[in-house]
């Protein structure tokens, strides 16, 4: 029974796996934009002294030299100088300064 | 970016400084609340300066409260903020509003009437028609029908064959082209004679139709009956016929006119001292200033200079200042020679003349005689002697 359960369990999870499997190669195959439909940060860089962060969660930590910001796949940790928030809103966020590193921790 | 900068300067917005120990807490919560923040620059570990709107600004007393954070401006900028500054100074903001409705009052009147094109037709007889059509300096422009304006005025005044009336600005601006007045012809199929245009000794006379009744060498004079359209029939005398006569007579003419000179002229030479005096013109009235001197040259000339306010080519106003100059003059006498006495005599006796004698008249001699009369003035007679056609048609039984 309990193995049973333990089964069940499993392709339980499975199944949630290939779902999102199915929907991210439905979105790829119909090209929609995926920052939208699967939840995904999109960051655009102009250089190394300007960055646009969407669809971010909040702001973990700010100083001068160093941004990280919480997104729904981990932390985006921001190193460099002279970092400002250019303009903040909920769902975006514009960094400028010279951007030293960026780094994605899981 | 230009367009956000201009934006949120007409919105008007604060820089601020916030202290506390939550500052990533409070721009989360921001964020949540729809507070837009921009321009974040963090000064230490526990201060950062901002900018949010005024709207914004409102909001973020209990997101300090919930933070734990101190909240400070340290500057306001922005339209709302100039025009809050202003708003006590009532009198400058009255004058400012006053300004705008005077010149728009001002710029709804003509005050100012410019006529142009004419040249036998005088410009007063133009405005004085003008002004009883209800168009003068100082009527209010709106609702003047300028067609009807332009149609009535060549109307009324015969002389003008076009008119154009316009308001630009606060100027009325009338173009006129004037008529040639047509010769009163007779028609050709009317019975008619022609008699002397003036007196006159016949040089020729050429007839294509009618009777002649003058011969060569014959002096005529004006009113004359040259040739006649009435022909008696030489063969049964009583019987007679009308035609309309055609003939050339041409005639030797004179005109004289005379002209004086005194030999001795008394010449004003300006000194150079000079009194300028002001007069203010306010809708058409003159009102002398105070600081006016009074003159005390012995003699003087005066010139009047007008300056009206004018902003661009179409916008007078009612309102100028009248300068009146007034020079010193010094009376130097002065001696005229015989001979250039004689030249200026004749020259004025000619320009007489020109104004006189018909522009298709051929001018064959001229004589011109002095004479020198007492006082030493001198006078010229000119007699120009000319050859010009002077036959004139007239109805038959007509005045």
């Amino acid at each position: 029974m309990a193995r049973l359960r333990r089964n069940k369990n499993k392709s339980q999870k499975k199944d949630n796996k290939s779902d999102a499997g199915f929907r991210e190669k439905l979105v790829e195959a119909l090209e929609l934009p995926k920052e939208i439909l699967l939840d995904m940060t999109k960051l655009t860089m102009l250089g190394n002294n300007n960055l646009v962060i969407e669809n971010y969660k909040g702001i973990v930590e700010y100083e001068n030299d160093r941004i990280r910001i919480n997104t729904a796949k981990g932390l985006i940790r921001i190193q460099g100088e002279d970092l400002k928030i250019k303009e903040i809103t909920s769902e975006d966020i514009m960094i400028s300064g010279r951007i030293g590193s960026l780094e994605f921790l899981e | 970016m230009l367009l956000l900068t201009l934006w949120n300067y007409l919105r008007g917005y604060v820089i601020i400084l916030v202290e506390g120990y939550f500052l990533e807490r409070f721009i989360n919560i921001c964020t949540h609340r729809q507070i837009f923040l921009w321009d974040i620059k963090r000064r230490n570990n526990y201060v950062m300066t901002l900018k949010v709107s005024i709207k914004g600004f409102k909001m973020l007393r209990p997101v300090a409260r919930k933070t734990d954070s101190r909240v400070k401006i340290i500057e306001k900028r922005g339209l709302p903020f100039v025009l809050h500054r202003y708003k006590r100074r009532k009198t400058f903001a009255v004058g400012a509003v006053l300004f705008f409705i005077i010149i728009n009052v001002l710029a709804s009147f003509i005050w100012s009437i410019e006529v142009s094109g004419n040249k036998d037709v005088r410009s007063a007889d133009i405005l004085k028609q003008l002004e009883a059509l209800g168009v003068k300096p100082g009527t209010i422009k709106y609702g003047i029908d300028v067609n009807k304006i332009a149609n009535k005025l060549m109307l009324e005044i015969k002389e003008l064959s076009w008119v154009s009336f316009e308001i630009s600005g606060t100027v009325a601006k009338v173009y006129v082209e004037e008529r040639r007045q047509p010769p009163e012809l007779v028609d050709k199929d009317t019975p008619c004679d022609i008699v002397a245009e003036r007196d006159g000794v016949i040089y020729s006379i050429v007839v294509k139709s009618g009777q002649e009744v003058v011969k060569k060498g014959d002096s005529v004079v004006k009113g004359q009956l040259l040739v006649s359209g009435t022909i008696e029939n030489q063969h049964e005398p009583g019987q007679k016929w009308l035609v309309h006569s055609i003939a050339e007579v041409k005639a030797r003419t004179w005109y004289e006119e005379s002209s004086t000179v005194n030999l001795r002229t008394v010449d004003a030479v300006r000194t150079g001292k000079v009194i300028n005096n002001y007069i203010l013109l306010l809708f058409n009235k003159k009102i002398k200033l105070p600081i006016n001197k009074s003159i005390d040259f012995q003699n003087y000339d005066k010139v009047e200079l007008k300056k009206v306010m004018r902003i661009g080519e179409n916008f007078i106003f009612p309102i100028g200042i009248i300068i009146e100059q007034y020079h010193e003059n010094m009376l130097v006498e002065k001696e005229l020679s015989v001979d250039e006495a004689k030249d200026i005599a004749k020259e004025n006796a000619l320009k007489k003349l020109v104004k006189i004698i018909p522009y298709d008249a051929q001018i064959i001699n001229q004589r011109v005689t002095y004479s020198q009369g007492e006082n030493d003035v001198i006078t010229a007679n000119v007699i120009i002697e000319c050859l010009e056609d002077i036959g004139i048609t007239k109805k038959i039984g007509g005045e």
